[in-house]
């Protein structure tokens, strides 16, 4: 039996990277060639830290050559993307395709139903001159609430406006917004089956196991090599696999709504290095009492960290659900 | 029936729980009952059925914890 290790703030270091990636490699290799017969593999390339990485780990399984990376920029997007994702196409030798999205979007009516619902709640908003996004105020969240949400938006002005959702703003906004991940996931398909490639997914262990993915969008692939890596591992494998350090430094944003928004804004609350350890004790059941100390917190917040976690997972079982089938009652 | 009843069949109904299992303390949030989006839905109800603007400032665990504190937040403000 594998002993426990006492709880600190080194406790996720990956001690040898190239033996992990080994096991990665392998079983990608094993996964997609021997077990789903496809070639190579398809990554969403976004200049991000997580399909950065992807991207690297698929080209040292297959093959530089049995890889493609998929450039999938829409109206939205950062135009520092681009750069960055062919950047790091370049320092791996994988060729990139570029599919604008926006025209998909626009005909699935994504901008206009999102917008139109941010105007029910700002009816001053103008999409063509100002940005919006959803936010969880921090003040909610420390009267031990549930995320409450808010739609910020910022007009040409540079002035701000932060108002509460109603429940159909709110899904409305979701919904006509996760079209962005699930046309993404389309175009993804649509070049895998043309080079008979499996989709290689992007999501870490966070986004998996808290939810923060859209079904059938980015949580749409047919392997996840990195989604059981916490974030902080992540970037050490990243610095191990030398992808380009302005990749490395890029602050790890949503890309979904139209004002700039970082993960840790809207969906963690909190920094990487902290929500690692924490999601690491609370899923190896350390108590909060040996972790608080180390992460310089209350064995109170230290609980109450734990309890969220636990609500997330549970209220985020749906999206992991692939579909139920049994229904065999014959 | 009264405004418990009337707040707990909301619940009850929008969450698919069990009407019996929602005492008066049961703690809506830490039982895991409630999340984000069932809270902005008893917002909307609170305002719907008994006129009750909640204000950004409102929005603190006293007032929602649980039945009681519900109807004694609705009280109040319609007081």
């Amino acid at each position: 039996m594998v002993e426990k290790k006492a709880f600190s703030r080194d406790v996720l270091y990956i001690e040898e990277p190239e033996i992990l990636l080994d096991k990665i490699v392998n079983k990608l290799r094993e996964d997609v060639f021997h077990r789903f017969r496809r070639k190579g593999g398809v990554v969403g390339i976004s200049g991000g830290i997580d399909s950065s990485v992807t991207l690297a780990i698929a080209a040292r399984a297959y093959g530089p050559e049995k890889v493609l990376g998929v450039l999938l920029p829409e109206h939205d997007s950062s135009p520092d993307s681009k750069e960055l994702a062919l950047e790091l196409a370049n320092k791996f030798g994988v060729k990139t395709v570029e599919e604008n999205i926006s025209n998909a979007l626009a005909g699935f009516g994504c901008y206009h139903r999102r917008d139109e619902a941010v105007r029910s709640v700002v009816p001053e908003y103008n999409p063509e001159t100002d940005k919006m996004k959803i936010v969880i105020p921090r003040e909610i969240l420390e009267k031990k609430l549930p995320p409450v949400f808010y739609v910020t938006v910022i007009f040409a002005d540079g002035s701000e406006v932060s108002k509460r959702l109603t429940p159909a703003a709110y899904l409305q906004i979701v919904a006509a917004s996760n079209f962005k991940q699930r046309s993404r996931m389309s175009m993804l398909y649509y070049h895998a089956e043309a080079n008979h490639f499996a989709v290689i997914g992007t999501p870490n262990k966070h986004e998996v196991k808290q939810g923060f993915f859209v079904k059938f969008g980015d949580g749409g692939a047919d392997v996840m090599p990195i989604g059981s890596l916490y974030k902080t591992q992540v970037y050490q494998l990243a610095r191990y696999l030398e992808v380009p350090q302005k990749i490395i430094e890029r602050t790890p944003t949503t890309d979904t709504y139209t004002a700039e928004q970082t993960q840790e804004e809207f969906f963690y609350q909190m920094p990487f290095e902290k929500m690692d350890l924490l999601w690491f004790g609370w899923e190896n059941g350390y108590a909060a009492e040996e972790v608080a100390p180390v992460l310089e917190m209350t064995t109170d917040d230290v609980l109450n960290n734990y309890a969220n976690f636990e609500r997330k997972v549970k209220t985020t079982d749906y999206l992991r659900s692939a579909p139920l089938h049994d229904y065999n009652f014959l | 029936m009264s405004m418990m009843e009337e707040i707990k069949g909301y619940i009850a109904e929008t969450t698919f729980t069990d009407p019996t299992q929602i005492k008066e303390e049961t703690m809506l949030f830490e039982e895991g009952i409630f999340d984000s989006m069932g809270l902005l839905n008893l917002i909307a109800f609170l305002e719907e059925q008994f006129g009750v603007k909640t204000e950004d400032t409102d929005l603190m665990e006293e007032n929602f914890q649980n039945l009681k504190a519900i109807e004694a937040y609705v009280t109040r403000k319609k007081g």
